[in-house]
This record gives structure tokens, sequence and C-alpha cells, in this order.
């Protein structure tokens, strides 16, 4: 078993030397597997840090709930305890129509007798915040509240909030699609450098095979060297996205007087760099693995 | 040790490379395979060492019947045989010590011992002092040593040569054939392909192959002392 282990550490050993042996290209697919990688994960970053401040605006978005015009106090107070007694309503807040109407009349500078409107035409209304952005629960509550007496209209005031999410989810199902066809580009340019790599160690792998040794045997250093060159490629991911966040936040801030608010995007976890880096790596072992398999079994010598 | 009865090969479009062919290797034997160019010698010994298959006949060694032998078992096989070959198939891009390491490292035998049997081997062919020089250094005749040194590290028990010294002069191919006798004074069977029979006085046998068949002559202990 011991041996087994040493063969391993052998071949990783020869896969290191073959790497920097030609540092130069290998440097170079270091960055088509970095350059590749980044620009899905960096477009789902974006997508991640927008889908949070979404779901932010979402928990405040408000239910105005508009009273009929001759609604008594009673009616009220017991529209009042309904509300209280829902547990996705996070807080209610009354607006009487006299308090609105105050409220319309200074903000528009309205004086009732120059308009020549001679009562309130504006209703009692709640507006309540909630505390979910379940559709399913949010429908619930809307027709439960219009069955109430008194109850006139209900608006949901979150329709822009939900284009928005809709937006961001086919914005994310577009970035797999393109990081599916990016990865499957990445797979065929390593498994294209480890054939050729194949193909320059030609005589090894002959004398090896002539020598006894078997297929798995020849196909470590390859597979190795896939894992390397993933374990590069997804350094320079993480290292590319590190960059981009802190560009694009300095930016963001330096913006802020202008725009009157800033947009910062929140830096990688390291679970989610962990995350980046194996998942390159598992793309360079697979992708070599298969192409050596293939290759090593072309120069089958035994007929 | 090792059986031929009845043995056909031919490779596709071609003409038989070797036709009915029976023959036996004893073990700890001396067995020159003679014959002028495209007689089969190569084809015999890529037989012998599963390099090929048969296309019909049987080929037994220890008890294997090597025409049924399934592709996956080969490398096992191949890891009894110490093969040389004319060109002596080393890698350029290791050193002495690299190249004659690989087989053990095929082998699974960890870094002492590969240390140890590595420099016992470059020693046994006179090349102890050069095991961190790279091949394309080394003479002609040094290279083929460095071929046997491979040949030898795993320990086999049959060492099989094709045409060892058809790339060099006259002293270096003594020197090379000289290594071969002193390891079949030890119990190893060596198999050597050759044009030219040796004119040191030693026990051996010939094989002689014409136009792919067994000469009539063949098969018999020839003693020149």
């Amino acid at each position: 078993m011991f041996n087994y282990f040493h063969n391993h550490i052998h071949a990783f050993n020869r896969a290191l030397v073959r790497v920097f042996s030609s540092f130069g290209s290998s440097l170079m697919m270091f960055i088509v597997i970095g350059v590749t990688l980044f620009l899905p994960s960096s477009g789902l970053l974006i997508v991640e840090n927008v889908s949070q401040i979404s779901n932010n605006i979402a928990y405040d978005a408000e239910l105005s709930l508009f009273l009929k015009k001759n609604i008594k106090q009673d009616q009220i107070d017991f529209i009042q305890s309904a509300l209280d007694k829902s547990l996705i309503i996070k807080k209610t807040h009354f607006e009487s129509k006299l308090t609105a109407w105050d409220k319309l009349q200074s903000k528009l500078n309205l004086n009732p007798l120059d308009t020549g409107i001679s009562e309130n035409p504006l209703p009692d209304a709640f507006f309540i915040s909630l505390n979910t952005f379940n559709e399913k629960e949010i429908n619930i509550l809307i027709s439960n509240l219009k069955n109430i007496d008194g109850v006139k209209n209900i608006f949901f005031d979150a329709g822009w909030v939900k284009k928005l999410r809709s937006i961001l989810y086919l914005l994310k199902i577009g970035l797999l699609l393109l990081g599916i066809i990016l990865i499957i580009v990445l797979i065929v340019v390593i498994g294209n450098t480890i054939r050729l790599q194949t193909l320059t160690h030609k005589d090894e792998i002959e004398v090896s095979k002539l020598i006894g040794a078997t297929n798995s045997f020849i196909q470590r250093p390859f597979m190795y060297t896939g894992l390397i060159y993933g374990l590069g490629g997804g350094l320079i991911t993480i290292c590319t996205l590190k960059l981009t966040i802190e560009i694009f936040n300095k930016a963001s801030i330096n913006l802020e007087a202008m725009l009157g608010g800033t947009f910062i995007l929140k830096n990688l976890i390291w679970q989610q760099n962990l995350s980046v880096i194996i998942f390159a790596m598992l793309i360079g072992f697979f992708a070599s693995f298969f192409t050596a398999q293939q290759s090593i079994r072309k120069f089958e010598i035994f007929k | 040790m090792i059986n031929f009865e009845k043995v056909f090969k031919r490779y596709p479009g071609n003409m038989d490379a070797l036709k009915n062919i029976s023959l036996e290797i004893l073990p700890a034997e001396l067995v020159f395979v003679t014959g002028p160019s495209g007689a089969g010698k190569s084809t015999l010994l890529k037989l012998i060492s599963s390099v090929e298959k048969p296309t019909s006949g049987t080929i037994i060694f220890e008890n294997m019947n090597l025409s049924q032998l399934e592709a996956r078992d080969v490398p096992y096989l191949r890891r009894k045989f110490g093969m040389i070959f004319q060109d002596n198939k080393l890698l350029y891009d290791r050193n002495c010590f690299e190249n004659v390491s690989l087989p053990l490292a095929i082998n699974d035998i960890d870094g002492i011992d590969i240390n140890r049997r590595v420099r016992a081997a470059l020693d046994k062919v006179g090349l102890l002092n050069k095991e961190k020089i790279m091949p394309i250094s080394l003479s002609g005749g040094e290279q083929q040593r460095l071929a046997i040194a491979r040949a030898i590290v795993s320990r086999p028990s049959i060492l099989i040569a094709d045409e060892p010294t058809g790339n060099l002069d006259r002293e270096y191919a003594d020197e090379i054939m000289n290594i071969f006798y002193s390891f079949q004074q030890v119990g190893v069977t060596v198999i050597i392909s050759t044009h030219e029979l040796p004119i040191t006085p030693i026990k051996f046998k010939k094989i002689h192959l014409i136009e792919g068949q067994l000469n009539n002559q063949i098969n018999h202990v020839q003693l020149l002392s």
C-alpha cells in the first residue's frame, strides 16, 4: 500500500516537473482556465449580490389596504385586530383619511377652496409590511382581507421587485448555460493540451508499456498535470475575482456622491474560494483523465 | 521454460513472418536467434515477450499460454522479462539513474530499495559513476550498457535482446556480449537475436531462421570450446 502511494507521489512529482519545465505554456494554460472560469463566476457573483438586495427590498414591500369611505370606527378596529393576528405581517400602519388629506394638501400646497374640492376624496388606509415574499401566502392574505367587510381595495406594491427577481432568475439561468458552455470549452482545451503532451511523451509511453507498465501507471502523471492546471487556473480565477471586487467597490464609493448611494459587492468567503479551486481542479482532472486514457490506448502494442 | 508449438505469425497484408515454429528454450540457456534480415528474428522475440500475439499455435511460458493472454495481463507478464532493443529506447529527458529506476517504479518498489538496486545495476554494467549524467552524453556502447542496466534492475529470469550490438563496433560489441554471458552464467536465460555468432568460446543454443522458418540445423547445442 505504501509503495502504491509512493508511486502516486512519484507521478505527482513527474507532473510538477512537466508543468514547470515548460512554465510558459503552463502559465498560458492557467490563464486560459482562470479567465474562462472568471466569466461565469463574476456574472454569478454580481447576480447574487443584486438578488440579496432585491430580497431585502421585498421584505420592506408594503400591502396597501384601502377602506370604504363610510367605514365605522369599530370596523376599523376589527380590521386592525385581524391584521395583528396574521403571522406574515411584520407591522401595520393606519393612516386615517383626514391625516392623509392633510399630508397631501401640504405636500402639493393645495387649498381646497382653490381647487374646488369640497370633501376629502381619500379613504382610510392600512399600510402593511410583510415578513415574507412567498406569493402563495401573500395571495391567501389578500383574499382573506378582501372578504372583510369595509375593505375596498388592496394593492401589493412589490410588483417591480417581482419583475427584478424574474430578470435576475433569467440572468442566473443564462449565466449557468454560459458556464456550462465554457466548461465544455475548458474540457476540450485541457484535453487537447494533454493529448499533445501524450504525443510529446510518446517514447516514454512506448518504453513504459514494453517494460510492463499498466495504462493507469502511464496515465497518472497526465492526470496530475490536469489537476495542477486546474489548481493554477482556479487560483487565477479567485485572484481576478478579488481584484474585480476591489476595483468595483472602490469605484462605487467614489461615485457615491454623484449617484446618492453605493452598491458594494460582497467579497468571497473562504468556502466559495475553496469551491472554485476544487471545481477547477476537478475539471482539469477529468478532462486529462479521459483524454490520457484514450491517447494511451492508441499506443497499444499488444496485437 | 518457453515452448513454441506450431506457431505462425502473419502481419496484416503480408506474408507469414513466422511459419510453423516449434522450439523449446530451457532455463539458464544462452540462445542466439540468427538469420538474414527479414527472417523473423525480431518477430520471434516479440512473440516471447508478448509484444505481439501469434496468429496461430501456442506459446507456453511458465504454464501460461501466451497466445490466449488477456490484454490486461500483458503488463504483468512483461515485467518478468528484461528487454534490450537495438535502438536501446532510452529516455533522453531523464538521467541514467532515472532511466534505470523506471522498471522498479513500475513494479511498485519503494525509494530506498530503488536506490540500492539501481546503483547495483549501474555498477554491474560499469556506469555507477555516471548515474546523474543524461544518456545523450554517453557513447553508443555506454548507452547500450545503460539499457542493459535497465533490463536487469528488476532481476528478471529472462533477458531478451534484439540485435543489441547491431549499431556498435567490435570492441563495444564484445563488451556488451560479455555482460550477457555473465548473466547467463548466474542462471539467467538470455535470448539474443544477432547477425553474427560469438567468437568467444562459450556454450549456446542457436535458432536459425530463414524466411520465417526454422532451419533444419537449429535447436541443438553447439559447443565452441
